[in-house]
């Protein structure tokens, strides 16, 4: 059997689903191919927020801040509900040297104008009264920089409202092969367990798995799967009431910056980074770590075990509250920490939109509409050339 | 993070057994069980034991417990209890909740060099209108309350399964002040030996044969207060028109054991379905090691049998860490693994016997097939 589509979106995640509704949205005839499930890969198994607080001043900030608020209008025009709220965040501040470097990069987000604050202990105690009383401080980003959504959800909420434009998805879809024109060099066709499809636009958002589509026609895309862990505890009381995740870990990460944490060589050696949010069935989601482990996705138990450690540190009371389950996905780690949002130039009509490492869920409206954008292509709605795939040639 | 040679889970008669052997040979044992006493069920078997003289024919169960508690504390095995094994993990790293003093739960990495599973089994359901209302429970459960806890089920019973666990349930709820005021099996005929249904029909208990319970009615306090039974067509299923009402206060189900298998899932070892041993049971080979290189098996979690051939399976699988272990030669682990599976042929013998007999064979011979040697895993 042979299928004919403008476009074929490779991947079901959250980058994926996007894209495929934003370009069936745009009136193309648009084909999305899973290999598994959709949403089965990374994107069911992550976190649930998106910030604008985790990410560098500048063009990261304003696409998180784009994507956070065109969440907001998806989730008023979709019948589909992903579990879309407002919540604040606090980057706490464990000791006074990370109040201060946080302090620094509150004033260069304020500058450009993000209402990010900071809070000292006591007010932090107030607005969460569960933390350890001898916190430091925390950084501060009202609701407007900080939103919740059910990852899984977001993904079936844009194939669903994408089949509204006449999307149409394909899961446990094996591709074996894609064809280039001979001449030409763009793309001409995909070989799948649903037969061939006929395209002359192929996007690769196939995350973590992206480098194994890029083989396909030669290309090497560099991306890595980086492991990352989170605990769901039982149903319990809401422990926190903001998105709490702990500055420190950023600090350590930070290149230039010779900071390290006070903390247990556990929870140095498994790369923890606290974080703590509430869902709305009312379980905690604890995290979280980063590791390369390749792609085995089983869940280590020095990993939890770091984890619990560290959040005990800033959530004494979590010690009373059973851990029900645990789950560990793959990240698509690029080593600049920025995706590749892009065309290709040696092949035409090929595009990869992958490497989102944890932004993914929140940068998926952003990105689904911009690679609609260029896949159309249209201006971005600004200049996102530092996500060309070209800047890996050079 | 803990190192051991040998991590035993399940101190039930199969486990001890294993443990015993192991630390025997000088291995370093940690055997863990969930439950407050180790013993398994050998605690709540009351009753003599039949079988021959090797087999401690006439001994009671909670003796041969006391027993084998002895010598696992000689052998130097240590136990931990109210403890359970919560997953498994890469590296091969067990984690184990384990119970600690005041009540308290502490996690444990466990790295052990061989492990053996003897996780037992858990009682089958039967369900009927009302099965969940409280008063209705498995035989094993009513037994464990009169025997280990001393406490009654209730007053009046109505005990469903006539198979020797609801015959000899039946008997010890009555010892301990119960009324059975009736006995329900669907099939034409008592499953149980003849011996033990004689006992409950002296006694005077009415016994229904084709018949099986439709409805747990519950009283005022919302526990069962009548009981609704009905014949049974060739099918299994009631005929209408023929309920009767029974009072009764509890509902006691002997239908058949399963092999326990989480562990044995968790650690990814092959299962296959065997009907005559209770359902999924891991496949093994006469060593009782799994498809896992280091996994071994032993007594009910293998296929539901009793408490002997559970001590002679534990007592293999024991043996046969050692011998990886390179703590006993291979020559005399595999003089004392014939010696025992001439013993395992002799109690599986008579009506019962010989069919799981031909269904152990078939379960090597289908590890031979399948597996032939076990695999590394991490």
């Amino acid at each position: 059997m042979t299928m004919e589509f403008d476009a074929v979106v490779i991947g079901a995640g959250a980058i994926g689903t996007s894209v495929a509704y934003h370009l069936a949205e745009r009136g193309l005839k648009t084909a999305l191919l899973e290999k598994g499930d959709i949403a089965s890969g990374s994107s069911s198994h992550c976190d649930a927020v998106g910030l604008i607080c985790d990410k560098q001043p500048g063009i990261d900030t304003k696409m998180g801040q784009y994507s956070i608020d065109y969440y907001e209008e998806l989730a008023k025009k979709f019948g589909f509900d992903f579990e879309f709220e407002r919540k604040g965040c606090l980057y706490v501040c464990e000791t006074e040297p990370e109040f201060a470097a946080a302090e620094e990069y509150m004033k260069k987000q304020n500058a450009d104008g993000y209402p990010l604050r900071m809070v000292e202990n006591k007010e932090l105690c107030e607005m969460e009264p569960h933390i350890s009383k001898d916190i430091y401080g925390a950084l501060y980003t009202p609701p407007s920089g900080c939103i919740a959504v059910s990852p899984y959800k977001v993904c079936f909420a844009f194939v669903e409202e994408g089949k509204k434009y006449g999307l149409e998805s394909y899961t446990y879809c094996d591709i074996t092969k894609i064809n280039l024109d001979p001449k030409t060099n763009s793309v001409e066709s995909l070989e799948t367990n649903y037969g061939t499809i006929k395209t002359k636009r192929i996007i690769n958002c196939a995350g973590a798995w992206a480098p194994e589509i890029g083989k396909m026609v030669g290309l090497n895309i560099p991306i890595e799967p980086r492991k990352g862990t989170n605990l769901v505890s039982e149903k319990c009381e809401r422990l926190c009431n903001n998105k709490i995740l702990e500055y420190g870990y950023m600090m350590s990460k930070f290149d230039g910056i010779n900071f390290k944490r006070n903390v247990s060589p556990l929870v140095e050696e498994q790369n923890i980074a606290f974080n703590l949010e509430y869902t709305q069935a009312n379980n905690l989601l604890v995290g979280g770590n980063r590791l390369f482990r390749g792609f085995d996705t089983r869940t280590e138990i020095e990993t939890m075990k770091a984890i619990c450690e560290r959040a005990l540190r800033f959530y004494p009371e979590l010690a009373d509250i059973n851990c029900i389950r645990t789950y560990s996905g793959v990240r698509p780690f690029v080593v600049d920490h920025l995706p590749i949002v892009s065309d290709v130039d040696s092949i035409p009509g090929f595009y990869i939109c992958a490497g989102h490492e944890g932004d993914g869920i929140c940068f998926s409206p952003f990105t689904g509409k911009q690679m609609a954008h260029i896949v159309m292509g249209e201006d971005t709605d600004f200049d996102i050339s530092k996500l060309d795939f070209a800047r890996f040639g050079k | 993070m803990l190192e051991r040679d040998v991590l035993v889970v399940g101190a039930g008669p199969a486990g001890l057994a294993a443990s015993i052997e192991a630390a025997k040979a000088g291995a370093d044992v940690l055997l863990v069980d969930l439950n407050m006493k180790p013993g398994g069920q050998l605690f709540k078997q009351i009753h003599k034991f039949f079988g021959s003289s090797a087999h401690r024919s006439g001994t009671r169960g909670f003796d041969i417990g006391l027993k084998l508690l002895e010598e696992a504390k000689e052998a130097g095995v240590e136990i931990w209890l109210q403890s359970t094994v919560v997953g498994a993990f890469p590296g091969n790293l067990i984690a184990i909740e384990k119970g600690v003093d005041g009540g308290a739960k502490e996690v444990i990495t466990l790295k052990s060099k061989k492990v053996i599973i003897a996780t037992g089994a858990s009682e089958n359901v039967v369900r009927f209108k009302g099965w969940t209302t409280p008063g209705v429970m498995g035989a094993g459960a009513a037994q464990t309350m009169i025997n280990v806890n001393h406490v009654k089920p209730g007053k009046k019973i109505v005990m469903v399964g006539s198979g020797n666990v609801g015959l000899i349930v039946s008997y010890q709820l009555m010892q301990a002040g119960c009324d059975v005021v009736a006995l329900i099996e669907a099939a034409p005929k008592i499953g149980g030996y003849a011996v033990h249904a004689a006992k409950i029909r002296r006694a005077g208990v009415p016994i229904y044969t084709k018949h099986t319970v439709v409805e747990a009615i519950p009283g005022e306090d919302g526990t069962v207060c009548k009981v609704v039974i009905a014949q049974v067509d060739d099918h299994f299923n009631p005929i209408p028109g023929t309920e009767e009402t029974i009072e009764a206060d509890t509902v006691t189900i002997g239908a058949g054991l399963k092999p326990a298998t989480d562990m044995v899932k968790l650690e990814k070892c092959q299962l296959t379905f065997n009907g005559p041993f209770g359902g999924f049971i891991p496949l093994h080979n006469d060593k009782m090691e799994t498809s896992k290189s280091g996994v071994y098996v032993a007594g009910d979690a293998t296929g539901v049998e009793e408490a002997n051939t559970a001590l002679e399976e534990g007592k293999i699988a024991g043996i046969s860490a050692v011998e990886s272990l390179g703590l006993i030669s291979p020559k005399e682990a595999e003089k004392r693994r014939i010696e025992i599976w001439d013993r395992l042929e002799a109690l599986r013998m008579g009506p019962f016997g010989e069919r799981r007999q031909q269904e152990k064979d078939n379960i090597l011979k289908e590890y031979e097939e399948k597996i032939g040697t076990a695999v590394e895993m991490d």
